[in-house]
């Protein structure tokens, strides 16, 4: 049969010779099905398959569709099996069609006939689609758990039944059922057992309560199949490992819980874990890739399962040492595996010193082979590197070396520097921007490898072709740093700027434009260079550059650098000033990778590092505003504050006229501005979910306030408005005029950091002489713990699953509040947002209640945090939950929120 | 969540797709353009590094992998999601062709050409919506030879002539 279907277009020599075939091939088709004489059922296949065939082939195909459909009654296999075939690949859901083929299935699936059945179940699973759902989702778990129904449909359902709650979770009915489900596990058939396994560790992510018993099943199933010798299951015995699929699922799914309370049950499962482990040291009972393979895939599954538990600390340094040995393996693949395992560890919130301890057991066993520890690590990451140097997105292994071994073990930063520019010359491709990025906030930050990483890009570049990464890394540190080497006659400045534009040409216009900051840099610290500089700022090639961005900066650059006096020169391009020593990019990124509470912003790791770098190229508000004076110190919310027109030193972005004392002719303008008039509740408390408005208001002064947070840091805009025709003198906070003029509005910039998370807010005190009198007024800032909230987006698997991780009581806080406002579903999403968490469609089943999640940025820590609103409109009530890996940041924000409703 | 199964040459076959964005008309260029992109990660990479790749967007970003496996001439992907242990399919790749191998008697590229659709019934057997549906050879054997022995018997009885050919 298929010979001859194939035989059609193999014949076609070439392309033009193909198409002319399948036109025909067509054409006789369309013929037949449409021709007087009613087909049979054979020639019918024929034909389907054909154009199935064609279709395969790259070709459209318009017709035919119903001839298959009606294929699908015939009640031959082979023409229902090619009907079935030809509906999963070519249907289209709005299909007229789609109401026979229900019909077609329907009937199939009460035939009783068991291959017909798992036809139609096949073909359910394949398509996947609402539709099918609609008509399917209730009975299928009726076909699964009946007694009489054969293993293979059984088998057949699970899966079909897993596919149709993956693609429309809201139409497959949880009943009766679910517990009857759970008893599969202790089918007899192997088949039907791994199917249902499949099932539960789904279905059991959103109903955990509902598949609780499936635990105690799966240790006891799991403990027979460890236990058993490989030749006990026969055919389910893969290359002499038993039952390996079987084994990984169940510890998957017991991945999905708490470890057992039962002691009983957890005294099994921790000798089955020792049993895996064990088994790992015995010798191979064969050679064959396969044995091993199998063998690891259990092994690294009850690893996972020994770093979710977290709570053996036994099982824990065994897996350590293991991952250690697998570390070193020869096989890609376990090296890989295991690296991705040792993140899971490292980055395990909940126990971090315990864990902390694990990895040095892996350092350990990696000094067996490496000059040191670090030198061990380094060489086996680079190792790995250079022979991998195809990871596809490279991503997940340079960060996993870079961030784990580099970053939290790194106690000799020139070590770090080394690697890192190691790492970008070998595999620069596959360097992502958060590492180098990360390698020059070191290097600022730390003194002692200035000079050291100036030599040492200075040397890389010299290299005839190198990689664009290393460029901007060398443009960044040598703009820096290159007076450090420039003492020496090999490293003039005039060699190290000559070496820098032999590279400018071959580079992108990021590179460029990163390049041209760094000649600027260079005029200020090696005034030789500067008639040289300024010679290529002001060829065509730059000034007249197509580019915007690149024509300016050469536009912009070369005037200031003929205008400028030295000294403002010097104070225009001074040393960037230490960045604020936070989490690393690279690790918080791990930790978005793996960690519980975290957040998944894709490009936000990205995002931040790259404000970093190219907002500190040219020295913009935030770092000249750093040197200025403090105005309230609060524990943990520190608040620098200037009147902003220092703030753009360069004036090269727009600078705002800020606060020269826009006199406005009426105080109460300044009302129309911020539309809402202040409401009676305390300040603080309007301000939670929203940003902009008026924080204070008497007779004489209105404060409007103006502020964005982003990641830990914020800015605030406090506008001070005299509403009286009368001047203010002795103004303060000082940063503020002194004198405020009768209906004139001033204004004040703070820049807020949130070093760790807080519950009080920070205050303000104003004092000014009205008339002689002195006037105070002390004032809360309108800053909570929420406005350091960065949203994220997750999935509904996701978002269970951490809530899940967050299980502990003191974990989640909780408020049943009566609302004070009324219940409009759209008020309230414009709440949530504002109160900076994300908003997660599709999450909750019931689709009234609003979840949410989110990551408080602090300095010190990211704390992940989940929430959960559920209105019940009958009672006026709400029911607030919020999980976060913090106690008290749990607590506060369920306070702060709940008062918003 | 697909497999597919490449040669040396570039001709590559999608074997089985399972998301349902893939199936409509108008997204026929997207899936020739994964297998591309696929066949040429893959085909690029070394014998020595890894068989498993993280997933771009166009396979429905990183909570998916392709994982391959590399047969003479040919290379086996399946492309799964974080649910399935990367060890594990690789196996499943092996039964894969094991099973292939006795079906076939000695499986040669032209083989998969040849019979798509029995490839197709193979792993429809293994695979179903994207799910590891069966692991044990001799069960998946055992359903094919079934198959097969329906198959014949139907043929043998309501054959017409072969006419047209």
């Amino acid at each position: 049969m298929s010979t001859f279907v194939l035989a059609a277009p193999i014949a076609g020599k070439s392309k033009e010779a193909e198409i002319k075939r399948i036109n025909k091939e067509l054409a006789n088709i369309r013929s037949k099905f449409k021709g007087d004489k009613a087909l049979d059922g054979y020639s019918k296949k024929k034909y389907v398959c054909k154009l199935l065939f064609i279709f395969l082939l790259g070709h459209d195909i318009d017709f035919g569709h119903m001839e298959a459909v009606n294929l699908l009654s015939s009640n031959k296999y082979t023409e229902k099996q090619i009907g079935y075939l030809f509906i999963s690949v070519l249907v289209n859901s709005n299909s007229e069609l789609i109401r026979l083929i229900n019909n077609a299935i329907k009937n199939d699936l009460a035939s009783r006939n068991p291959t017909f059945m798992c036809l139609a179940l096949h073909c359910i699973a394949n398509v996947g689609s609402r539709e099918m759902a609609e008509a399917f989702a209730s009975e299928i778990p009726r076909i699964l758990v009946a007694g009489d129904t054969m293993d293979s449909v059984k088998q057949s359902a699970a899966l079909c039944l897993l596919r149709l709650y993956k693609t429309s979770p809201d139409l497959v009915p949880m009943g009766e059922w679910t517990s009857r489900v759970v008893h599969l596990l202790n089918d007899q058939h192997m088949g039907v057992v791994t199917a249902a396994v499949s099932l539960i560790t789904c279905l059991c992510k959103k109903n955990p309560d509902d598949f609780k018993t499936c635990v105690s099943l799966a240790v006891s199933r799991l403990s027979r199949i460890v236990s058993s010798a490989s030749t006990d299951l026969q055919d389910y015995t893969y290359y002499f490992v038993p039952a390996p699929w079987l084994s990984v699922k169940l510890l998957r799914l017991l991945q999905c819980y708490p470890p057992p309370e039962d002691a009983a049950v957890k005294g099994r499962l921790v000798e089955c874990l020792e049993t895996v482990l064990n088994k790992a040291q015995e010798p191979p009972k064969s050679k064959k890739v396969q044995h091993s393979n199998a063998k690891n895939a259990i092994l690294f599954e009850a690893i996972s399962l020994i770093i979710h538990y977290d709570s053996e600390p036994n099982l824990l340094v065994r897996a350590c040492n293991q991952l250690g040995q697998f570390l070193q393996h020869r096989e890609t693949n376990l090296r890989y595996l295991a690296l991705e395992s040792m993140c899971t560890l490292a980055s395990s919130e909940f126990s971090h010193e315990a864990v902390k301890t694990h990895i040095e057991t892996v350092i350990n066993a990696l000094k067996v082979r490496g000059v040191g520890p670090l030198r061990g690590q380094e060489r086996k990451g680079l190792d790995v590197r250079a022979g991998g140097g195809a990871w596809m997105s490279g991503y997940s292994l340079e960060r996993e070396v870079v961030a784990i071994l580099a970053e939290k073990y790194a106690v000799d930063y020139s070590w770090y520097v080394d690697t890192i520019l190691n790492l970008i010359r070998i595999a620069g491709d596959y360097v992502s921007e958060e590492v180098w990025y990360r390698v020059i906030q070191i290097v600022i930050n730390r003194d002692d490898v200035q000079g050291y990483a100036a030599k040492t890009v200075f040397e890389a570049l010299q290299a005839p072709a190198c990689h664009e990464n290393m460029v901007k890394v060398g443009g960044y540190i040598l703009g820096e740093f290159g007076n450090l080497i420039a003492g020496d006659p090999r490293s003039s400045p005039l060699v190290q700027f000559n070496l820098l534009h032999s590279k400018f040409h071959l580079c992108s216009v990021a590179t460029r434009a990163l390049l041209l900051s760094t000649y600027i840099k260079f005029i200020n610290l090696f005034p030789e260079t500067k008639a040289t500089i300024q010679e290529v700022l002001r060829s065509d090639s730059q000034i007249r550059n197509a580019d915007v961005e690149l024509q300016q900066r050469a536009v912009e650059y070369l005037k200031l650098s003929s205008i400028a006096s030295t000294d403002v020169l010097a104070t225009v391009l001074e040393e960037m000033p230490p960045f604020p020593e936070r989490e690393s990019s690279i690790l918080a990124k791990l930790k978005k990778k793996k960690g519980p509470g975290a957040g998944s912003e894709l490009d936000d790791g990205k995002k931040e590092p790259g404000a970093e770098i190219n907002g500190g190229m040219e020295p913009s508000a935030s770092t000249a505003v750093r040197y200025l004076s403090l105005v309230s110190p609060h524990p943990s919310c520190s608040l620098q504050s200037t009147p902003s027109p220092s703030a753009d030193l360069l004036g090269l972005r727009a600078a705002p006229p800020a606060s020269l004392a826009a006199p406005t002719s009426a105080g109460n303008l300044l009302v129309d501005v911020f539309s809402d008039s202040p409401a009676a509740a305390p300040a603080p408390c309007r301000f939670v979910c929203k940003n902009n408005g008026v924080l204070f208001e008497n007779q004489l002064l209105q404060i409007g306030v103006k502020s964005e947070f982003r990641q830990n840091l914020g800015r605030m805009y406090l506008f001070y408005g005299n509403k009286t025709s009368v001047q203010f003198q002795s103004f303060t906070p000082t940063a503020v005029d002194p004198l405020v003029e009768g209906g004139a509005q001033v204004q004040q910039v703070l820049n807020i950091e949130c070093l760790s998370d807080f519950t009080l807010a920070p205050l303000i005190n104003i004092k000014f002489r009205y008339g002689g009198t002195l006037q105070n007024i002390t004032l809360k800032l309108p800053i909570t713990l929420n406005k350091f909230f960065q949203a994220t987006e997750m999935q509904s698997q996701d978002f269970f699953q951490r809530w899940k991780q967050l299980s502990l009581p003191q974990q989640e806080s909780q408020k049943i509040f009566k609302a004070n406002h009324p219940m409009d579903p759209e008020v309230t999403k414009a709440k949530l947002l504002g109160f900076g968490s994300a908003l997660l469609d599709k999450v909750d089943p019931n689709p009234d209640n609003f979840v949410g999640a989110g990551i408080i940025q602090t300095k010190s820590l990211q704390v992940g945090c989940l929430l959960r609103l559920e209105p019940n409109a009958q009672a006026q009530m709400y029911r607030l939950t919020l999980r976060t890996s913090k106690e008290a940041v749990s607590r506060h924000l369920c306070e702060l929120l709940s008062e918003q409703f | 969540s697909f497999t597919g199964l490449a040669n040396q040459t570039f001709c590559t076959v999608l074997l089985y797709k399972n998301s349902p964005s893939l199936k409509t008309r108008e997204s026929e260029d997207i899936q020739q353009q994964i297998i591309r992109e696929t066949f040429h990660l893959v085909s690029k990479r070394d014998e020595n590094v890894c068989n498993f790749l993280e997933g771009g967007l166009l396979i429905g970003g990183s909570d998916n992998k392709l994982i391959y496996r590399h047969y003479a001439t040919l290379y086996f992907v399946f492309c799964v999601d974080s649910s399935e242990s990367e060890l594990g399919i690789l196996d499943l790749i092996q039964v894969f062709v094991e099973t292939l191998d006795k079906c076939f008697e000695n499986v040669c590229e032209l083989d998969l050409i040849f019979h798509v659709d029995k490839v197709h019934n193979i792993l429809a057997e293994m695979v179903m919506g994207g799910m590891v549906l069966e692991t044990n050879m001799n069960e998946i054997v055992t359903q094919i030879d079934a198959q097969n022995k329906l198959e014949k018997s139907e043929t043998f009885i309501f054959q017409s002539p072969r006419q047209d050919r």
